[in-house]
């Protein structure tokens, strides 16, 4: 066989944890900065491969946006498993294993001169995070900026301080929901599709950009056909087993996709009748 | 408590048995023998087949051996009292496993006259049943006896804090991956495509088929495998016989 | 390129020669059946096999394999590990032949994967035609594998006393002549080679009810037939097809650490997509949780999803799968099925 270029595709990087900040019960938010000073130089929407030596590895998003790096980068992770545990029991200055970033993200390039709409569930505001500070960066290249998110509860509310930033702008519409309240919440009160009666879109002008936990998307889906938003417009992150990251181990495979080199990105329309992406 | 190599504090360990043959115990000991860096990593504070002191201060406690007395109910649920981490140590604490059998038997008191004899109204003995159906067990590690390598891992993995791990899969992918050749392809029969992997297919690879010692896969398709066997030459009593040597156990047959 | 001719008294000199320098495998007795193993004597080499339990990818993807060691303690960056040596397979039929263009567009495409391919440029790949079908559950015709003609260092047909030996490329012309005392063809040899190669098509069935070429096509609008359901309530998903095909690739990677907790290795195991979990994400979902979707998604990958990405199909009719089904579910049934 010739000769190619070929890399130790698996071999991570040993990566230091610069910060670490709780956000919740279950989500911790962790500054990660590269060795030599690399930069990640992630598109938003794209994900790592995150190591502990002896517990595994599992792809994270990145939460970061690229125009806030300053070489470092910041993911934020549910407590949900060995690893994920055990990544929350590190401290500044303990060391992890990166590799990536991997896959495609939100093309930023076709979202320029639009309207974009946020919705992000739960967890999902996390990859969406990314894309949400990048359009703020530049917010002279967008239109509107509509911001919805939902949890299942006030406690489970991510990134707080910085959703206070986005409801004080003038020029970003923010709205926020929880499925269920508690005595001191004082918002709203309804899962993330009552929020839609509460802006009116032009759906021609206005990219979607959406993030959450699978049963989010139909519903989310269903509203933002029903306001006429072009399937062509509308963007997804999905959430697989992107074991290997580099489209060779097949746990990420949808359908003939694989999430990790085609998504975890998609366009609605590529994925539209795709019968295991949503 | 002790340190080890790390300067961390050795856990300190137990093991209990209830009804079995102590073969899974053996296996432990065995263990011990091949690797003294188990001794290391470990401190032993209980283990009636290996030693005579008795300390009841542990953090993880093995136990072998299915539940069959009222009794044993007691002994277990002050064990789980104790323990951090219990670790069902073989195929009667698993599943229940030869144990089981009995409870196929159309009356108890007949299995207890069978088996005692005379005696028979000395043992107070109720369905066998593994011992996840009385207290809750936090790993287990399957098989008739014990694989000494997933003992190891368990262990390794208890240590390093992870939620121990066993295959999901069945004992076919392990028999392929050694590229044996196929106990149905000799005239045999066997219960790899519907049993639990992790003994690296120990069975098959000498020429034995599998007999579910380690319990079923996640969603097994056992019609299916039913199909095959009867396929295969079994008789329908033999099937019987097949399927239930290890896995007789099933919930209702406590109920009551 | 160009036409040689071995004796076959000369085949055992050839492979232990080859021996002096490389790890030599190819396929061996393993109780009735073969597998392909370390060629210890050259009386071992079974040239004559029907097919081997598994296909001779293990030389590239081993079944378990070391990425790379670490340490648990400190910030040290963990070392790759790259397991490869100079090795000559003897033996490689057609269809495994073909399944290897799979291989390496996958491991080659977008990232290519350095412990594979370091394994594949050392190694040189001896094919032999197959005149006889294997069995009854081979149906490499129909699929188009039955011959090839690039893909291989050297490539032997069998003509009664000699092989004839066509080489497939510089390090299998310099390997035939280091090693052997090859002669090249004479007009008489070509013609004798092209009268066994004609000799050999009648003798295989062709058993797929369309063309190949729109097997593609067929499978991109089966995808709801009511034939996966059915299947599925057979199928054990033992995961076996998966296991012994010679285009999966999939796999799974798994820590394993001393016990002192210090040091340790991350490997990857051949993992299948029939089993329960393959699709299974953190969170608990599982999005293939069907034995009928994966059943399906099985197939889709063989007609279908390979061919898109990798411009070659999945499925080479080398029959092993169908060959150890125990549920009888043969690939060659399931597109005839599909074609009704």
């Amino acid at each position: 066989m010739t000769q190619i270029a070929e890399e130790l595709l698996y071999l991570p990087v040993m990566a230091k944890v610069l910060e670490v900040e709780s956000l919740t019960e279950l989500e911790k938010l962790f500054l990660i900065q590269l060795p030599d000073g690399h930069s990640l130089g992630n598109a938003p929407g794209q994900f790592v491969e995150v190591s502990l030596f002896g517990i595994g590895e599992a792809p994270i998003s990145v939460s970061s946006s690229p125009s806030r790096s300053n070489g470092a980068f910041e993911l934020c992770i549910r407590r949900v498993g060995d690893l994920t545990n055990a990544l929350h029991t590190l401290q500044p200055g303990d060391t992890v294993g990166i590799r990536g970033p991997f896959g495609h993200g939100f093309s930023l390039e076709k979202m320029k001169g639009k309207d974009i709409l946020f919705a992000a569930g739960g967890l999902g505001l996390a990859p969406l995070r990314s894309l949400i500070n990048q359009v703020l960066d530049e917010r002279g290249s967008f239109g509107r900026v509509i911001i919805l998110y939902g949890t299942k509860q006030p406690k489970e509310i991510l990134f707080k301080e910085e959703l206070q930033e986005w409801a004080d702008r003038k020029d970003v519409e923010f709205h926020l929901t929880v499925d269920r309240g508690d005595e001191t919440w004082r918002g709203n009160v309804g899962v993330i599709t009552t929020l839609f009666s509460k802006i009116a879109l032009n759906s021609r002008n206005t990219v979607a950009a959406i993030c959450g936990p699978p049963i989010m998307y139909r519903f989310v889906l269903m509203e933002l056909m029903g306001k006429g938003i072009p399937e062509t417009q509308i963007y997804l992150s999905l959430e697989r087993r992107m074991k290997c990251g580099v489209g060779k181990c097949g746990h990420c495979q949808i359908n003939n996709l694989y999430c990790c080199l085609d998504g975890p990105v998609f366009k609605y329309s590529q994925i539209k009748g795709v019968e295991e992406a949503l | 408590m002790a340190e080890n190599g790390n300067g961390s504090a050795r856990p300190k360990v137990a093991f209990f048995d209830f009804a079995c043959c102590e073969g899974c115990q053996l296996t432990v000991i065995d263990a011990l023998q091949t690797h003294l860096e188990l001794v290391e990593a470990v401190e032993i504070v209980q283990f009636r087949e290996a030693m005579t002191e008795k300390g009841e201060d542990y953090q993880i406690a093995f136990i072998e051996g299915s539940c069959t007395r009222k009794e044993d109910e007691d002994r277990l649920r002050k064990i789980r009292a104790q323990a951090g981490i219990v670790v069902a140590l073989g195929a009667c604490a698993h599943i229940g496993g030869v144990n089981a059998l009995a409870n196929l038997q159309p009356s108890l008191q007949d299995v207890r006259q069978y088996v005692y004899g005379d005696k028979w109204d000395w043992y107070n003995t109720y369905p066998a049943r593994p011992i996840s159906a009385v207290i809750q067990v936090d790993a287990f590690i399957p098989g008739c006896p014990i694989d000494r390598v997933e003992f190891l891992s368990v262990v390794k993995q208890v240590l390093l804090g992870k939620t121990p791990a066993i295959p999901d899969y069945p004992v076919c992918v392990e028999c392929k991956l050694k590229e044996n050749v196929c106990i149905f392809d000799k005239g045999g029969v066997c219960l790899g495509p519907i049993t639990r992997a992790g003994c690296d297919a120990i069975c098959p690879t000498y020429g034995d088929g599998c007999e579910g010692c380690r319990g079923l896969i996640p969603n097994p398709n056992e019609n299916a495998m039913q199909d095959v066997l009867l396929k295969a030459g079994l008789s329908v009593e033999q099937l019987r016989a097949r399927m239930t040597m290890f896995n007789a156990y099933d919930p209702a047959q406590i109920e009551a | 390129m160009s036409l040689w001719i071995i004796d076959k008294s000369a085949m055992a000199t050839f492979v232990a020669n080859v021996m002096g320098d490389y790890r030599v495998v190819g396929p061996k007795a393993k109780g009735p059946q073969f597998a392909f193993d370390e060629i210890e004597d050259p009386a071992e080499l079974r040239l004559d096999y029907n097919t081997s339990i598994l296909p001779p990818k293990k030389y590239f993807q081993p079944q378990e394999e070391r990425l790379m060691t670490f340490k648990r303690n400190g910030d040290s960056a963990p070392e790759a590990v790259i397991e490869a040596e100079a090795t000559v397979i003897f033996g490689v039929h057609t269809c495994d032949l073909h399944a290897m263009r799979v291989l390496d567009q996958a491991f080659t495409q977008n990232f290519p994967d350095a412990h594979y391919l370091t394994r594949r440029r050392q190694a040189l790949l001896i094919g032999i035609e197959c005149l006889e079908p294997c069995d009854e559950h081979s149906f490499c015709k129909s699929m188009g594998t039955l011959t090839i003609s690039e893909g291989y260092d050297l490539h032997l047909t069998d003509l009664g006393d000699v092989y004839a030996v066509d080489v497939g490329s510089e390090e299998g012309l310099t390997l035939l002549k280091t090693y052997s005392d090859a002669r090249l063809a004479t007009e008489s040899d070509m013609q004798q080679l092209n009268r066994a190669l004609s000799a050999k098509w009648p003798r295989f069935p062709y058993k797929l009810e369309l063309d190949v070429d729109e097997l593609p096509a067929l499978m991109s609008q089966s995808y709801n037939n009511p034939i996966w359901e059915t299947l599925a309530e057979k199928c054990l998903a033992c995961g076996t097809c998966n296991i012994v095909c010679p285009t999966c690739f999939c796999f799974n990677v798994y820590d394993e650490v001393d016990l002192n907790l210090e040091n340790g290795e991350r490997s990857r195991r051949w993992d299948s997509c029939m089993l329960d979990v393959f699709a299974r994400v953190a969170g608990g979902e599982n999005f293939r949780e069907q034995r009928s979707a994966r059943l399906r998604h099985r197939f889709m990958r063989k007609g279908l999803y390979l061919v898109e990405r990798y411009k070659h199909l999945g499925c080479v009719g080398c029959g092993r799968c169908a060959r150890l089904c125990l549920a009888d579910i043969s690939p060659i049934n399931v597109f005839n099925e599909l074609h009704e």
